[in-house]
């Protein structure tokens, strides 16, 4: 939607889309995978998410972390219950290629009954270099507890990219 | 009509009910070819696919990434970006922007370039991201945790894919040469490291290669290096497993040479002592 042109191009596009029903689409998809031409791939799968659990918070403010192997450390002040775990991000694509990962440095937690926090986020490599059986990354991260954190169910979303160059 | 295009996916969903996964975060996904290099006179197409077990809604879009000297991709803001990169972003269309899949459920994205007249020669790049749009994902309720004291946690991450999206205009060169190379220890682990540099008015891509003479077998292989137009020079960083590290130092070739999809020719050759 940048020019005059591109916007009556998407016009036209969305158009098309709407004149289309589901089972159209499928078949213009299916026409485009007959071809027989192989083309290098990319996946990125989540197998697992940035879990700290569940924390008690004390009377000073401190931190909790979990490691890129997943391990917790526990700050003083404060109780932690439950399994932790790192995200792990998987990638499946053509053998030796370089993967450049990047993604946010921290992340805000708003709390369902009021309050936020933060976490610094860490990744285990900048880039992975797929072998055979494909490649993958974990990012951890350090969860800042304020003192007397107002308890609740806190929730919040990072970005996170495998970008080839 | 999108509404129940959006409806016939969640019956089809609902129909398929074995396919259904609570737990797992949809998203996960499929691109392909993973870099598109236009010369502005036809279009092409990249293949997005969910590979995950549920529905999933992706956006598409062009961002702006600039190389840096260790070989890393910043993220710059549009508000930003130089003439150049606002250039590309213009150059570039692209549709759909936004589509909703069921599981294995592959989508064509079209992409064309219209080069204005008048373009000053030179390549122009922009970065296509596909992202799941994440449903909001509610902090998992934890039935031992203490009335009123605990606090619990739920991240949700927004994770995709970026490509290059490369357009050339005019007739461009460059070259590389391999500077020094040798084994460090990052912060990650051990990593083989040269120095890269770049001349001309174009990227240059490929694969880098290092064997060591007399032995047919590489010691290593890294596919899909590039070194775009606003560096000069980038260090090329590959973690290696700790006993690939200790075999890599001493005598070595490397090799860096163009992609095997138009050629495989050398772009770069060098002996170096690795230390």
């Amino acid at each position: 939607m940048r020019n005059f042109g591109m916007k009556r191009a998407l016009l036209g596009a969305a158009i098309a889309v709407l004149a289309m029903n589901a089972s159209a689409a499928q078949a213009a998809t299916a026409t485009g995978t007959a071809k027989a031409r192989i083309l290098r791939q990319i996946t990125l799968t989540n197998t697992s998410d940035l879990q700290f659990a569940t924390i008690i918070s004390g009377a000073t403010a401190s931190t909790v972390a979990v490691s890129t192997a997943g391990a917790a450390t526990c700050g003083s002040g404060l109780t932690c219950t439950g399994t932790t775990t790192a995200a792990n991000f998987d990638i499946q694509g053509t053998s030796g290629a370089v993967v450049l990962v990047g993604g946010d440095s921290s992340v805000t937690l708003n709390g369902s009954l009021g309050g936020n926090m933060t976490a610094a986020l860490s990744y285990s490599a900048t880039n992975v270099t797929l072998s055979a059986t494909g490649g993958s990354f974990k990012v951890g991260g350090t969860l800042s507890v304020g003192a007397n954190q107002a308890s609740g169910d806190y929730s919040g979303t990072f970005n996170v990219t495998a970008n080839y160059q | 009509m999108r509404f129940l295009k959006g409806f016939g996916l969640f019956l089809a969903a609902a129909c398929s009910a074995a396919a259904f996964t609570p737990a797992i975060a949809a998203g996960d996904l499929l691109v392909a070819p993973t870099r598109l290099v236009l010369d502005g006179s036809r279009g092409t197409e990249v293949v997005l696919n969910n590979i995950g077990a549920e529905p999933a809604t992706y956006r598409i879009s062009l961002e702006i990434k600039r190389m840096t000297a260790a070989g890393g991709l910043d993220e710059i803001a549009e508000a930003d970006a130089t003439d150049a990169e606002k250039a590309a972003l213009a150059m570039i269309a692209f549709s759909p922007r936004r589509v909703t899949l069921p599981p294995n459920q592959p989508q064509v994205i079209r992409v064309g370039v219209r080069v204005p007249e008048g373009t000053p020669a030179g390549e122009y790049r922009a970065h296509m991201l596909f992202r799941a749009v994440p449903d909001a994902a509610p902090a998992v309720a934890d039935a031992a945790k203490p009335a009123a004291e605990g606090v619990s946690i739920a991240l949700t991450p927004i994770y995709g894919i970026t490509i290059p999206v490369i357009v050339r205009v005019g007739d461009l060169g460059a070259e590389a040469v391999i500077g020094d190379a040798w084994v460090s220890e990052t912060r990650d682990g051990p990593a083989f490291e040269f120095d890269l540099t770049r001349s001309g008015n174009r990227s240059v891509y490929g694969d880098i290669e290092v064997t060591r003479p007399g032995v047919a077998e590489p010691l290593l292989l890294a596919r899909g290096i590039a070194v775009y137009p606003e560096v000069g020079a980038r260090r090329v960083s590959l973690r290696v497993p700790p006993e690939l590290a200790a075999k890599l130092k001493g005598p070595v070739h490397i090799r860096y040479s163009e992609d095997r999809e138009i050629g495989g020719g050398t772009i770069d050759a060098a002996d170096r002592v690795v230390k």
